[in-house]
């Protein structure tokens, strides 16, 4: 059996794994979602007896809604509604959080100058996306 | 499973159930980050996607989506079944003319996409060897990346189909880079055209959320259906529901003119 060459893209021990920290960044943020959704979604089923909540986001932004549900879940308010709305948060926020560490290995550990202006532009462009009115 | 998206399915089925097709598609656009997130972890430590093909790119089609979830704002429902109709009709084409031809490596790149340093290699288990490979024409992939991201945005679908596409035949990437890489790239798109949806107050999380959990268990099983059926019924089957869907989305738009 042939054993796996290296690549560009494939990790040494020297150098920082960008594509594993990526990969769990992703998965970790996907799998919190899908728990928290699914934990509000049975605990609404069993408390009201359907699936679905009548629960409609009048027109708000990402950091304007986590801190309103912030604000509820610190005045002991933890209904389904907050698993909800967290999970839909961490959904939105993981891709996010992706880019804003592309750019920081881009800056610190590869140094270039090139991608960091790239990731930095996307990164600008959604924390203005995300805080649309 | 056949390489689509959920969004294309789904926004045609529920608007069969009387949903409004405008919040339909800033749930399936909310949905479309969970699936191409969860397949873009598993890509990205397999080594595979290619980090700054997917920056790059990025910078365009998540300025087509905003731009795309904007106009879907601002338009008419009509036009948007008769243009998700017409999208579906194009999908059905592509997959009925589909050759399935064989990559040839970059031999020349241009300037720009060496500047880009859009070049890569991964190692092939089914060929059982590293493949090398260097993208071209990064100057027109880059403006055809922003016509799919508005597509995205516009429709609230991946349009994953489309950024393959352009990666593949305009670029010159191997096809599992493409793929792989587009999975990366919708998940910043689809959060994009999310923003946009959630500002308008057409994010509609208490129903999203059934929808959610159920396409993503789609999409787990898909992969395991998949590696049971040959590609010819996959492909026949899915040939067949686009052309119904495309025939419903549009007969809803003419008749509502």
């Amino acid at each position: 059996m042939p054993s796996q060459p290296s690549s560009p893209h494939a990790p040494t021990a020297s150098k920082f794994n960008m594509d594993l920290l990526v990969g769990w960044i992703l998965l970790i943020g996907v799998l919190l979602s899908l728990t928290l959704l699914l934990c509000g979604a049975l605990w609404h089923r069993l408390a009201v007896g359907t699936l679905t909540d009548d629960f409609h986001l009048g027109g708000t932004n990402l950091l304007e809604f986590v801190i309103a549900e912030a604000h509820s879940l610190v005045g002991g308010a933890l209904r389904p509604r907050i698993l909800i709305s967290g999970g839909i948060a961490v959904l939105m926020i993981t891709p996010y959080i992706r880019v804003l560490a592309s750019m920081l290995y881009f800056l610190i550990e590869e140094r270039n100058l090139k991608y960091t202006i790239f990731t930095l532009f996307v990164l600008s462009v959604l924390s203005y996306s995300l805080m649309l009115h | 499973m056949a390489g689509m998206g959920g969004g294309v399915v789904l926004i045609p089925v529920l608007t069969f159930f009387g949903l409004p097709i405008k919040e339909i598609i800033a749930i399936s656009i909310v949905s479309v980050i969970a699936t191409s997130s969860g397949a873009a972890s598993a890509y990205v430590r397999d080594h595979i996607t290619n980090l700054k093909v997917g920056m790059f790119l990025e910078m365009f089609t998540m300025s087509g989506a905003i731009i795309g979830a904007m106009i879907t704002v601002a338009t008419r429902q009509q036009y948007l079944y008769i243009v998700f109709g017409l999208v579906l009709l194009i999908s059905w084409a592509t997959m009925w003319f589909q050759s399935y031809q064989k990559w040839h490596p970059v031999t020349e790149q241009d300037g720009f996409s060496r500047w880009l340093e859009l070049r890569g290699s991964y190692y092939d288990h089914a060929a059982g060897k590293t493949i090398e490979y260097s993208a071209r024409r990064a100057y027109l992939g880059g403006p055809m990346m922003f016509c799919a991201g508005l597509v995205a945005g516009l429709l609230g679908i991946g349009a994953g189909a489309l950024k393959v596409l352009v990666m593949d035949l305009v670029m010159g990437l191997p096809a599992k880079v493409s793929t792989t890489t587009s999975n990366l790239i919708i998940g910043v798109t689809g959060l994009a055209g999310a923003s946009v949806y959630m500002a308008a107050g057409l994010i509609h999380p208490g129903l999203a959320t059934p929808i959610i959990i159920g396409i993503v268990s789609g999409a787990f099983l898909g992969t395991r259906v998949l590696v049971r059926l040959q590609n010819r019924t996959i492909h026949m089957f899915f040939l067949f529901i686009l052309a119904l869907l495309a025939i419903e989305m549009l007969y809803k738009g003419i008749k509502g003119l």
